[in-house]
């Protein structure tokens, strides 16, 4: 289980060019609890602090205030079995597909023949094996994500953080993709939570929907239960979850979480600084 | 098999130009018909006898090695401080000014200053080279340094990084490609900066050969070594094509 108690987070102005002095609030008063074993979802518009939320669940940005806990222990730096997904997948240029998911082990120090015995199977399971010699430039956007989720897997997580993960997929990639992340998540008993701005992603994926709004600071403002979502209905046989997207009921929980969205500040970025 | 085609395209590409220059070289000697201007046959003739009965091997030879020297000096530590400049505001406070006093500045002009210090032997020569290599790759390495996407290093830093697996496994490969290029043009630099370099005290190395062959009035021996000092200066871009092809695999290969 991961609990966000008060979460705030800031980081240094002008931290791209070095100038300016001071820290911009990303996000303040943030509270939640994303259960185990589940996906959860944070939906929110430009702007509104969700990558710097999910870098402090990752260890990567010290909160200025409340705590993260991850099965009961406050966070601090990285934690060995969080894996982060980034938006444009963090893959190394110069490491082939399967230097890249070994990435992981290398940092580690596993030795070579270890780190093959744990990498070539995860390959195996999400259909990179053929790719294996490829470096990240020959590949499409949907296999880089997909080897980027090998890397992430190759940690042997207990929890994956997942930062727009398909936000830069074409529609039909994109529903693949899903797909294949519920495919991930029943192979293993992984924590997953999604940062998306895609409301309908947000629903067809996540037992807890997280709405998220305001700028600096940004907070979560609302929270939306989807029970037919819950992994252990999901996955158990004769499942209609695969079809959720044609049922009124997901058109009924998109619109209500659009009008939340609606209430929680400004949608579109004009104005906001960078 | 696509990349051998390349090979070939790029090496004819080459002949043709060499071609192109031996003809127009071999046009305006036979129009001018004066002696500082031999044509390329004569030239190849005294290249060849000075390879063969000569020593244009060991001037070759010193040449290269005081480039080599320099480029030993330089490079490593030059590459290394950049890149750490790039990383850390604390370094960069030190190495910038630095860099912005010590670039804009005609190193040939400290040739005096260098002699002075360092005497007129050997090391003055391999300093005045290495000066020029060291502030190209500093600058470069700085400015690549910067460059690497910070969404590229939280990645990895997620993974459990340290630093120096963040220095050695994204920093350095990262700035490679760009190393490799700022070596490419300050070794143009060094080549013709090691021709003023060797053309005063000392008896050895292409700069000297051309300068002397100049006294001497022997002018397809002054051209001989001309087109020597060149084939060494192209052999230095071959030899950084080659190792950016070993080092930098993931590179798109252009021709």
């Amino acid at each position: 289980m991961v609990e966000l108690r008060g979460l705030a987070v800031d980081y240094p102005a002008g931290s791209a060019d070095r100038r300016g002095r001071g820290r911009v609030k990303a996000v303040a008063g943030a509270c939640a609890v994303f259960p185990s074993g589940g996906i959860s979802a944070i939906v929110g518009p430009s702007g509104c602090g969700k990558t710097s939320l999910v870098h402090a669940v990752a260890g990567l940005l010290a909160p200025a205030s409340g705590e993260v806990l991850v099965d009961g222990q406050p966070v601090h730096g990285i934690r060995a079995r969080t894996s982060v997904i980034f938006q444009d997948y963090g893959l190394l240029p110069w490491r082939t597909v399967e230097a890249n998911a070994e990435l992981p082990l290398v940092i580690a120090g596993l030795r070579r023949d270890e780190r093959r015995k744990r990498v070539r199977p995860v390959l195996e399971e999400l259909g990179l094996s053929a790719f294996r010699d490829f470096y990240p430039s020959r590949l499409s956007g949907g296999m880089k994500q997909r080897v980027a989720i090998a890397r992430a897997l190759a940690a042997e997580p207990d929890l994956l953080l997942m930062d727009e993960p398909f936000s830069s997929l074409d529609a039909l990639t994109r529903e693949a993709a899903q797909e294949f992340l519920l495919d991930i998540r029943r192979a293993r008993p992984l924590t997953i939570l999604v940062v998306t701005h895609s409301i309908e992603e947000a629903a067809y994926l996540a037992e807890s929907v997280f709405v998220m709004g305001g700028r600096n600071p940004g907070s979560i403002s609302a929270r939306f239960d989807i029970p037919e979502n819950r992994s252990d209905l999901r996955y158990s046989p004769g499942s209609t979850t695969r079809d959720f997207r044609a049922a009124p009921r997901y058109q009924e929980r998109c619109a209500a979480i659009r009008a939340a969205l609606r209430d929680a500040g400004p949608i579109d970025d004009a104005g906001a600084s960078r | 098999m696509k990349r051998l085609g390349a090979d070939l395209k790029k090496a004819s590409g080459i002949a043709i130009a060499a071609a192109g220059i031996v003809a127009v070289w071999a046009l305006a000697s036979a129009a001018t018909g004066k002696p500082f201007l031999p044509g390329p046959a004569e030239s190849f003739r005294a290249l060849w006898s000075l390879a063969v009965k000569g020593n244009l091997g060991d001037h070759a030879a010193a040449s290269a090695s005081r480039v080599l020297w320099a480029l030993a000096a330089s490079f490593a530590p030059a590459a290394a401080l950049g890149l750490a400049a790039g990383r850390s505001r604390r370094i960069d406070a030190f190495v910038s000014p630095i860099v912005y006093i010590l670039h804009p500045l005609p190193k040939v002009a400290f040739l005096p200053i260098i002699l002075l210090v360092f005497g007129l032997g050997e090391a003055s020569k391999i300093i005045l080279v290495a000066l020029i290599v060291f502030s190209q790759i500093l600058v470069s390495a700085r400015d690549s340094a910067r460059r690497v996407p910070e969404q590229l290093m939280d990645s990895v830093r997620s993974l459990g990084a340290s630093r120096l697996d963040l220095a050695l496994r994204v920093v350095v490969p990262s700035a490679l490609p760009d190393l490799l290029t700022s070596l490419r043009v300050s070794l143009g630099t060094a080549v013709a900066v090691l021709f003023l370099a060797e053309t005063f005290a000392t008896e050895r190395g292409l700069g000297y050969m051309i300068v002397d062959a100049w006294a001497r009035v022997a002018y397809p021996e002054m051209y001989a070594a001309i087109m020597a000092l060149s084939f060494l200066g192209l052999g230095f871009f071959i030899a950084i094509d080659l190792a950016e092809r070993m080092l930098c695999p993931w590179k798109p290969y252009r021709s």
